[in-house]
């Protein structure tokens, strides 16, 4: 017995690389941040305050505002979730590699990757110049900024569509109308509805964001009594986002369920996490 | 063959519940246009008249890279993120275990710790950075502590959607062989959801990278407080200038987070 000996453990060099990257990392940041970390010590007592001033005593008065503000925060980003479809499924279909050929696909991916990388928010500060502090504003960046995603998502789909419905067109000597219309449309349809749904709720959070910048909806109001130290009005904004978010997903959600069921669509949310 | 006796079968119609969904789809379309006052007249004369801010993207200026103070408001931003990710995300990796039923026997604190998520992730980004602007003052740490959270939520949801799918059997086998609860987590659970647990963690720097820009327009440190200042003094060439270079370093980073997460998964 005494004789047997374990065998060494297998280094895993990868592993081993990365963690000490990290560590390298984390020791760098905290060096090259001069951040007042004794500022964290009233944190909770600052938070607990203000959280008592935001939500102990709410005014009902403020209500019917604030829901009207969240109404417009909705509706930027529905009519912005659209206008990005509206150029989002022409341009995708030209990205699908099965549909074009591989040069316009790339292309067209590119724009893609482009709009991708801008933050709406980023668009948001450059719109305001131009279209003022209306809920324009948020529509457009939005809608700009939603491109990329719903493109992206939409290429994908349709270079996952079966052949035999193509072929089957093909055999039946349909012209490439009516190829495409009988022959993918049927395919894509549900996913991209579905898709859309759910860059609406996306975009729910997104205008409310913006509104902090002043582009239009209950972002601004909360960001006002924040900066004036409208407590309660803030309070009741945030509460007014939470809730609002809630329900518009649940709403939404249902119904990409609803459409998803009836389809032989495979996903119900886009897996944008996987590499 | 007697082909006029054929009848073709009447097409089917729409179902009445897709009617009511498209319906539905267009007064909500119409309802909302009127709300944000849409107008696609304005929108083409706004966007035909001259105007400084595309004056300023068609000239970029990428003389910014030499600026010392663009350079150190870049790695400020690289720093938070940094930071801001391994700090949130370490502790999502607690809360999605305290979220599950083997992770956390007791019933009543996992419905609350599931709850607590759900409502820290329905608050955005940019909201957290106003909240602790105004409970700490104007600086990095309300950029930090915003980060910290965002990550926090997100990270947290995608790791316990993955702990819900895990292989009991290895849970099982640590504890017939009468293995504690750290151990167990230790040893059957871990190894599980290890590499899907690094790849969100890499996917949240990426998305705290991106955040990290636009937290300085409400006053939280990072490049956004230079994005900031050149706007406030309607220098939109220098804008540009920065927000191109801020794409380019996402791009290099993103490149390098999916060539990681391609290996670990």
């Amino acid at each position: 017995m005494s004789n047997l000996s374990l065998p060494n453990k297998p280094v895993d060099w990868f592993r081993n690389t990365i963690t000490l990257a990290i560590a390298v990392a984390v020791i760098w940041s905290l060096i090259g941040l001069e951040i007042k970390w004794e500022r964290l010590i009233d944190l909770p007592g600052d938070l607990y305050v203000i959280g008592t001033l935001m939500f102990g005593e709410m005014n009902i008065e403020d209500f019917p505002d604030l829901v009207g503000a969240m109404w417009e925060s909705i509706s930027i980003a529905w009519v912005g979730t659209l206008i990005a479809a509206l150029f989002a499924i022409p341009l995708s279909f030209l990205a699908a590699e099965n549909l074009v050929g591989r040069p316009l696909a790339w292309l067209i991916r590119q724009v893609f990757n482009l709009l991708r990388a801008i933050p709406e928010v980023i668009l948001a500060v450059a719109l305001i110049p131009i279209f003022g502090l209306t809920p324009l504003t948020g529509v457009l960046a939005i809608g700009i900024g939603s491109i990329g995603t719903l493109g992206k998502l939409f290429y994908e789909v349709i270079e996952a569509i079966k052949k035999e419905p193509l072929e089957a067109a093909d055999a039946v000597g349909a012209n490439k109308l009516v190829r495409f219309r009988w022959g993918v449309v049927p395919q894509v349809m549900p996913e991209m509805a579905s898709f859309v749904l759910y860059r609406f709720e996306v975009n729910i959070r997104a205008s409310a964001v913006m509104g902090l910048i002043g582009a239009g909806g209950i972002g601004n109001d909360v960001a006002q009594a924040l900066r004036f130290n409208d407590w309660s009005v803030a309070g009741m904004g945030m509460l007014i986002v939470i809730f609002g978010t809630i329900t518009v997903d649940a709403i939404s959600g249902a119904a990409r369920k609803q459409i998803i069921r009836g389809s032989s669509a495979k996903s119900l949310t886009p897996v944008e996490v996987q590499a | 063959m007697q082909a006029s006796e054929l009848k073709i079968p009447k097409k089917p119609g729409l179902r009445g519940s897709v009617m009511f969904s498209i319906s539905f789809a267009f007064v909500l379309t119409i309802v909302t246009m009127i709300t944000v006052e849409f107008s696609l007249l304005e929108i083409i004369e706004n966007f035909t008249r001259p105007n400084m801010v595309v004056d300023g993207l068609l000239s970029p200026d990428l003389t910014q890279i030499f600026s010392e103070r663009s350079r150190s408001a870049f790695l400020e931003t690289l720093q938070l993120a940094i930071l801001g990710t391994v700090s949130g995300g370490g502790l999502s990796l607690l809360m999605a275990f305290w979220a599950t039923d083997f992770g956390n026997p007791i019933g009543w604190l996992r419905v609350v710790v599931r709850n607590f998520n759900n409502v820290i992730r329905s608050i955005p980004d940019l909201l957290w950075a106003l909240l602790f602007v105004t409970a700490v003052g104007v600086g990095i740490l309300p950029g930090l502590l915003a980060l910290f959270f965002f990550s926090m939520a997100v990270v947290t949801k995608l790791t316990s959607d993955t702990l819900d799918g895990i292989d009991q059997g290895p849970i099982e086998a640590a504890r017939a062989s009468g293995s504690g609860q750290l151990s167990m987590l230790r040893m059957a659970v871990l190894p599980q959801i290890l590499p899907s647990y690094a790849s969100f963690l890499l996917y949240g720097f990426e998305l705290n990278l991106r955040a990290s820009a636009v937290l300085g327009l409400v006053g939280a440190g990072g490049i956004g407080s230079r994005i900031e200042f050149f706007r406030g003094r309607l220098e939109w060439s220098e804008v540009w200038g920065l927000v191109l270079m801020f794409f380019l370093v996402v791009f290099l980073v993103e490149r390098l987070s999916v060539t990681i997460r391609r290996r670990l998964v």
